[in-house]
Formats: C-alpha cells, sequence, structure tokens
C-alpha cells in the first residue's frame, strides 16, 4: 500500500534557507570585522530598553501574523498535495474537469475497471472504487451564534467502502468498521431505518457542534461525533459506523455512504468517477495514457489522482500572494519603524560617534556597529514572532480549495502546518526588514563628523 | 490656533522622522482598509434586510441545484394560486452553463462560466445594475436591447473579454461542458460595466439555450438531452419586506407543484452566509487577528516615534513649563502631534487605497466564494482618519503622559 503523502512539518528547503543563511552570515561578519565591541551594542540596547522592546514587538506581530497566515496556506497545500495516491488514475466522463460535473454509465465503469495495470485482490477483484460524489445542502440543526442555517456537505456514495479504503489508503479509527452491504440499520423497530456511513475526522467535528442539548449531555466526545452518533441529512436519519482516521487529506471533509442510496436520494443516478489502484507511478501514468488514448470502449477524462488534486490549487496560490501582499505592505511599515528607531539611536549617540572614530575607529566599524543592532533587534523580534506563530501548528480551520471555477471547489477542514520552511521565511523578512530599516541610519552614523559631534 | 501652529513646527522640526512616522503609518493603514472593505462588503450581502429583500428558490438537497424548467413558470410568480396569496414585486431565472472554446481539448483549454436569464431582467434584478451612472446605463441597456432582437447575443464581463482575446462584434462558439452536445454561437454585443463584480460574468439569452435544449431531441432519436429536466439551476424574487417573503416562502415550500425534486426558499443573504461558512475561520482571522495586529503594530510604531521626540525634548517641555504651560497643555500639544500624523497619515493612506485598488486596478481580487474582486469602500475615508488617529491617541498616550510629568527641577538640574 503507498501511504498518503506524509506531512513534514519542520523540514527546510534549500531555497528558504540560502537567505537566511546569507542574514545569519552577515550577522556574525558583522559581529567579527565590526570591531567596535558587541557588549557596546548590547549596553545600548539595554540603556533604551523602552524603545528595543517597541521595535521588537512591531516585528514580533508582523513576523506572528505571517507565521499564522502561510501555516493555513501550509495546510491547504498539504490537502491538494495529500489527497491523491501516486499510484491511482481518476476517471471521470470526456471533457470533465471535476467529479461535480462527471457522469459515467454503469457500462463504462464496468469495462473501465478490466483494463490491465489494474490492481486485485486476494478475491481477484479489480482494486477500483466505484463513486458518486455530490455535495449536499444540510441545514444546521443547531445554529451557532453567527453561522448560517445550512451548511455544504460532502458526500460519496460507493459501492465497497473497504475496498474504496484501501484504494485511497485510508483506515478507519479502532472500534468503527465500514459500511454493511446493505448500508442502512435499524435503530427502532417501527421506525425508518437508518443510513449507515463512515465520516471523516473533520466532518465529525463540524457534525459534533450540530447536536442538541441532550444530544451532547449523552455523548461520549463532546468535541466530535462518534461511532454510534446520529444525524440528520436529507430528510433521513444517519448513523456513523465509522471514522475514518485522520490523513490530511480532502477525504477527511467527507461522509462516505452506499452509492445506490445516495445516487437515489439526491439525485444522481450515474457515477461519478472511479478510481484505480495500479502498481506504481509510472504504471498509473501509463494506464491514464492508455485510457486517454487506446480506450474505445468508452469516452472518458482520465487524470493521475495526485494531478487532480493539485489542479485544486489554484485557491492556495491565490491565498499565498495575497499573504505576500499583506506581509509585504506590514513589513514596509516595519521598515519605517525601523529607520525611526535607527536615526533617534544615531541622533542621541553622536558623542558617542565621535569618541568611537577618535579611537581609531573606521568608519565602517561605526557603520556594521549600527546594522548589527538594528539586525538584532530584528532577529529577536522576528524570532519571538516565529514562536508564537509556530501555538497554530496544529490549529484545524475550515476553508475551501477549488480550480477557481465555478462548482469545482471542496469544502475542507484542514490542519494549520508551521513548517521550517515558514519559520525560515519569517526570520529572513525579520532580518530584511532590520537590514533596509537599519541600512540609512547606519549611513548616517558613517559619516559622523568627530570634532563637530563632540563639540 | 496658535496651539495648532505649535503642533505643526513641532512637526517640521524633525522632518525625517515625522516622515518616516506618516509612511510607516500610511503602510499599515493599508492592509486595516483592505481587510475591513472585504468584512464589510461580506457583513453586507450577509446582513437579513427589512425592506426589499431578494429570495432564491433552488433545489433543496443538492448543489449546485438542478430543477425542471417546468418549475419556472409558478417559482416566478411565488407559487401563489390564489388570489390572496402573496406575489413577487420582480423575478429572474438563473441557468448555469459550462462551456469552452475548443472542444477537442475541452479539459485544458480556457473553461468559461456563463448564466442565461433573461437580458431584460438584467438592469431590474441583478444588484448595482439599477442604479448605474447614465452613460454605463445606456450603453447596457443598449447591449440588452440587442439581446432581445438577436437571441444569440451576449454580454460579456471585461475581464472575460480580456481572457478569450474578444471584442465586442466578435462570434465565436460555446461548446457545452455541462450541456454536453449543446453548442452556442454566440456574439458578443456589449460588456459590462467595468471595475466591479461584473467583469468577470458572461450573460446570454435563456430562450437561445432552451430551445438549443428543447431541439435536442430532433437529432438524437427523439431523446431528450441529460439535463433536459435539469436545466433551471436559481430563481430569484424581489419582495417588499419580511413578512411577504415569509408568506411566500410558506407558499413554495408547501407547494405540491414542487416534489420531485423539492425546493427550499431562502433570502440571498442567508444562501450567501451558507456559501461563506466554509471561509469562516479565515474571516475570522481577518477579522480578530490581522486586522488587531495591524493596529497595535501601528499604536507601537507611532509610539515609538512620540517617546524618542518626548526624550528629546526633555529641556525644551521643562522650559515650557517654567514659561506657565500647564501639564495638561503639554499633554494636550504631545498628543495632539501624534494626532495630527495618524489623522493626516491614516486618510492619505485610505485615499491612495481606495483610488488605486477602484480606479486603477478595477478592484482588490481575493478569491472568497464567488466574488471576483472586492472594492475600497467610500467608508475607508473616514475609517482610515479614524484608525490612523486612534492608533496615534493609544499610541501616544504615555509618551504624553511623560512629557506632562516632566519635573522642572530634575531637568535643569541634570543641566547644571
Amino acid at each position: 500500500m503507498i501511504a498518503a503523502v506524509p506531512s513534514t512539518p519542520f523540514a527546510v528547503s534549500l531555497w528558504s534557507l540560502t537567505p537566511l543563511v546569507a542574514g545569519v552570515v552577515l550577522v556574525v561578519l558583522l559581529t567579527v570585522l565590526g570591531k567596535v565591541p558587541v557588549r557596546y551594542n548590547i549596553r545600548n540596547l539595554s540603556v533604551r530598553w523602552r524603545t528595543t522592546l517597541m521595535t521588537a514587538l512591531a516585528f514580533t506581530l508582523v513576523i506572528a501574523l505571517m507565521t499564522v497566515m502561510l501555516a493555513f496556506v501550509n495546510g491547504m497545500y498539504k490537502l491538494t498535495q495529500g489527497s491523491g495516491q501516486p499510484a491511482n488514475v481518476l476517471v471521470l466522463s470526456e471533457g470533465s474537469t471535476d467529479e461535480a460535473f462527471s457522469s459515467l454509465g454503469f457500462s463504462d465503469i464496468g469495462d473501465i475497471e478490466l483494463v490491465d495495470r489494474v490492481l486485485r485482490d486476494e478475491s481477484n477483484h479489480p482494486l477500483a472504487s466505484r463513486e458518486t460524489y455530490v455535495v449536499v445542502n444540510q441545514p444546521v440543526q443547531v445554529r451557532q451564534p453567527g453561522r448560517p442555517r445550512g451548511r455544504f456537505t460532502q458526500l460519496r456514495g460507493l459501492e465497497d467502502a473497504a475496498l474504496s479504503g484501501l484504494v485511497h489508503g485510508l483506515e478507519l479509527e479502532p472500534g468503527g468498521r465500514w459500511f454493511s452491504r446493505e448500508g442502512v440499520l435499524s435503530l427502532e423497530e417501527g421506525k425508518a431505518e437508518a443510513i449507515q456511513c463512515v465520516i471523516g475526522e473533520g466532518i465529525a467535528r463540524e457534525l459534533g457542534r450540530d447536536r442538541l442539548p441532550e444530544q451532547l449531555a449523552a455523548a461520549k466526545n463532546k468535541e466530535r461525533l462518534e461511532v454510534g452518533e446520529t444525524f440528520s441529512l436529507g430528510g433521513r436519519t444517519w448513523i456513523a459506523v465509522g471514522i475514518i482516521r485522520y490523513s490530511g487529506a480532502t477525504f477527511d471533509s467527507e461522509i462516505w455512504a452506499k452509492r445506490d442510496i445516495v445516487g437515489k436520494m439526491f439525485g444522481k443516478p450515474n457515477y461519478t468517477s472511479i478510481v484505480l489502484r495500479t502498481a506504481s507511478a509510472g504504471d498509473a501514468a501509463r494506464l491514464k495514457q492508455f485510457l486517454s488514448k487506446d480506450f474505445s470502449k468508452a469516452a472518458v477524462q482520465p487524470y493521475l489522482e495526485t494531478e487532480y488534486f493539485a489542479s485544486l490549487a489554484e485557491t492556495n496560490k491565490q491565498f499565498l500572494f495575497s499573504i505576500i501582499v499583506v506581509t509585504v505592505i506590514m513589513s514596509v511599515g516595519g521598515i519605517f519603524g525601523v529607520a525611526n528607531t535607527m536615526f533617534a539611536a544615531v541622533s542621541q549617540r553622536l558623542k558617542d560617534i565621535g569618541v568611537l572614530r577618535i579611537l581609531g575607529y573606521s568608519r565602517l566599524h561605526v557603520q556594521a556597529s549600527f546594522l548589527l543592532e538594528s539586525l538584532v533587534i530584528a532577529l529577536a523580534g522576528g524570532a519571538l514572532g516565529c514562536a508564537l506563530g509556530c501555538l497554530s501548528h496544529g490549529w484545524q480551520a475550515t476553508s475551501v480549495i477549488s480550480r477557481n471555477e465555478p462548482g469545482s471547489s471542496k469544502f475542507v477542514v484542514l490542519e494549520m502546518a508551521v513548517t521550517g520552511d515558514t519559520i525560515a521565511v519569517g526570520l529572513t523578512v525579520a532580518l530584511a526588514i532590520g537590514l533596509l530599516g537599519g541600512i540609512l541610519p547606519s549611513i548616517k552614523a558613517m559619516f559622523v563628523r568627530p570634532l563637530e559631534s563632540l563639540r | 490656533m496658535k496651539f495648532f501652529f505649535l503642533i505643526l513646527k513641532n512637526l517640521r522640526r524633525n522632518l525625517l522622522r515625522s516622515t518616516l512616522t506618516v509612511l510607516g503609518t500610511i503602510a499599515l493603514v493599508v492592509v486595516v482598509t483592505l481587510v475591513w472593505s472585504i468584512l464589510a462588503f461580506l457583513d453586507e450581502v450577509t446582513a437579513e434586510k427589512k425592506s426589499n429583500l431578494k429570495a432564491i428558490v433552488s433545489e433543496r438537497w443538492q448543489f449546485p441545484s438542478q430543477m425542471p424548467f417546468a418549475y419556472a413558470d409558478t417559482l416566478t410568480e411565488g407559487a401563489a394560486r390564489e388570489e390572496t396569496d402573496v406575489r413577487p414585486l420582480d423575478n429572474m431565472t438563473w441557468q448555469f452553463i459550462g462551456a469552452t472554446l475548443d472542444p477537442k481539448n475541452a479539459a485544458h483549454s480556457e473553461r468559461v462560466f456563463a448564466f442565461a436569464m433573461d437580458p431584460n431582467k438584467l438592469r431590474t434584478m441583478m444588484d448595482d445594475l439599477d442604479h448605474l451612472p447614465a452613460d454605463q446605463a445606456a450603453e447596457l441597456d443598449k447591449a440588452i436591447a440587442a439581446m432581445n432582437e438577436n437571441r444569440q447575443g451576449a454580454i460579456f464581463g471585461k475581464e472575460w473579454l480580456a481572457i478569450l482575446n474578444k471584442r465586442v462584434g466578435d462570434r465565436f462558439t460555446l461548446y457545452g461542458r455541462n450541456y454536453r452536445g449543446i453548442d452556442l454561437e454566440i456574439e458578443v454585443v456589449g460588456t459590462f460595466p467595468p471595475g466591479g463584480r461584473y467583469d468577470k460574468t458572461i450573460v446570454i439569452h435563456r430562450d437561445y439555450l432552451n430551445n438549443a435544449i428543447d431541439g435536442w431531441p430532433r437529432d438524437h432519436g427523439g431523446q431528450k438531452h441529460p439535463l433536459a429536466e435539469k436545466r433551471l439551476n436559481l430563481v430569484w424574487l424581489k419582495v417588499p419586506d419580511t413578512a411577504a417573503y415569509t408568506r411566500m416562502a410558506n407558499q413554495i415550500q408547501s407547494s405540491p407543484f414542487y416534489a420531485t425534486p423539492s425546493v427550499k426558499c431562502e433570502t440571498s443573504s442567508s444562501g450567501i452566509a451558507s456559501f461563506l461558512d466554509a471561509y469562516r475561520d479565515m474571516i475570522w482571522g481577518m477579522r480578530w487577528l490581522l486586522a488587531p495586529a495591524c493596529l497595535v503594530s501601528l499604536s507601537l510604531v507611532i509610539s515609538n516615534a512620540i517617546s524618542i521626540s518626548v526624550r528629546e525634548r526633555r529641556q525644551e517641555l521643562a522650559v515650557m513649563k517654567v514659561l506657565g504651560f500647564r501639564p495638561i497643555q503639554i499633554l494636550v500639544l504631545v498628543l495632539g502631534e501624534s494626532l495630527l500624523l495618524g489623522v493626516g497619515a491614516g486618510f492619505a493612506s485610505a485615499a491612495l487605497t481606495w483610488y488605486g485598488i477602484n480606479e486603477l486596478l478595477g478592484g482588490l481580487k481575493f478569491p472568497i466564494a464567488f466574488f471576483p474582486s472586492f472594492l475600497i469602500s467610500r467608508d475607508a475615508l473616514w475609517w482610515g482618519p479614524l484608525v490612523g488617529g486612534l492608533a496615534a491617541l493609544l499610541g501616544s498616550f504615555l509618551p504624553a503622559w511623560n512629557a506632562c510629568q516632566v519635573k522642572v527641577s530634575e531637568v535643569f538640574a541634570k543641566v547644571a
């Protein structure tokens, strides 16, 4: 079984590390080559501790915000990159770009799953997940303050849930089971049967908030819906028979139930897609090629599953762009703030500079000394900001991933992720603000005339 | 007035510091203006109105909604059956069309999304198009008249025309993606007013689409198009007040005509709120993390500048006290300097943002729900100075307090 893309929370890539390393090297060089004792800078910073603290705090806020925002987008990327299995091929009807608008007939499905390269299980059944995907309007039972009366819930109708779990690399949490062949369960004699379903961890939390006070009082878990608990959807009662173990995939935000029931209830009698498992990523690429060029029994649109979910990253890119814009604007504000502090520091220490010059320190030494101060404030504030931002790691949040095309949206619950890259970018931005804000004041310090300053 | 000139003089004395503080304030107020404009728009579209409100009728369970077009006749009348039943003031139907310009490469070519509707409803039912400036209204009316004359006519948003590299007068075919096999040869007869929510909108005549769907069986052995009975997506109804809405919603939801599929009626604000629910954490973050953090940063920047200024002027403040200035006057003087900087920079920032985003960029493109772009609210012109002013007051209060507490004897003792 090929596992979903594992999360690597503190991995750092070269592109984000290089500018940080360059910044740190600059700080070290200024310290080593600057000649002016670092003690002098530390003493100055501590004597003007209020100004230092306020400047550093401004950094902390900017960098903490940036870290939280990037953690949110990282969570979205984790979903779009981690939902697809590299060895899977997702087949839609010809011309479709999204499963919401695809329609595959019964005979088409039968022909597709019998093609070569599709793996088979122990009973020689093709490892193929026949699916009907619908988005359903679910009225909210207990309205939270400031929240709407309904939500959009994603429902996936499946023939054989265990097989689909195998194809998608998903497992159930202990104590759960896949829904039965019938897909329904009698709860009380004389009453309509409840529809069995397995639910993702994310949607279990959403549904958990939607319980009546008496249900909540009796619930084993106040945070989320658990196995054996019921909810209402489409005018019927549904019972959760299993919770899908958290995988960082879009399936964490879905409800899975028997396809016959889902299709009939929500007006989608056909299949929307079939997902085929092959032995490797290479086989999947070859199968995709075969289905798009040489398969003649049905008009289909095959996608590598990874490629399909990656195409849903359009919103992620737009959010990332917005974050960059906001960070740049806030950083510009930060640069002016640092420049103000450092210009004041230069003005207040004109006599110090004069003494330093008379003692034999060169203009460059003086400049290095002031630039170092600015970078140290930036680095300290930035590091604190990153530390604060790290608190958001693992928070769950709702969002939408889409191809930026009407109807292609998936409503997801994501886990925010602060990665090593995020921290590296945060510290680099802090250093850049410190450098840009400190450079002009340090040049001013450099050109202070010793005798005039001491007069 | 003398006091005001003294404040101005003080600010001019260290022009570099004042300029840097103003620039820092401008940058941070830009972020607050952007965030609040988006939030204000979302709050407005999700706020329940008391009068002149719009209701949306859609399929009860499935999203996107797909209903038979046969529902349209009675739904546009609010399912009124009796003389005493409530009827809507106006109505419109929407049919969604997904299409491509390149059928051979449908999965990868530019994907087009359009509404099929009665063009005469554009000016009476679509938000913002009912009160356009005279020149834009005349241009749109001309395009609507052209669509009424030529059913193949279509009105495009400027952004779509740019993306597709087309212009008014061009004719081309939209190859149906959801209406598979339905190819619509259209002619661009006009454009929507630029710089607003219609930049990425295409409207074609609903009769043209319906005729194409109804004509499908002639070429397909009498078989209906697979979406023939699912071609109506939304019905919009305008009602005078909430009482009329409640009665009409009851008429619609209790009507036996709409059984398979069943329908629901909700206010447009409620429908949009459901869609925005998925973005709630992000909106929460913008409202309660991003904007406040910008305000605090702003206060810190201003506070720092004023603190430095007060520290540098301790002797001068002591002299002022000797000359008869009372502590409260010194407090007001320092607060006034900071307030003037904050209010001035706040206004400049908001005005620049408003002009830059609305007039130069044609809107702020931020991917929330189905809104293509957001305009900076005119209200930003008073938010900006208010935000700048409040942040300045908060940030400078402590330095100003320190300034008015300056002890003359201590200062002169040090000098001596």
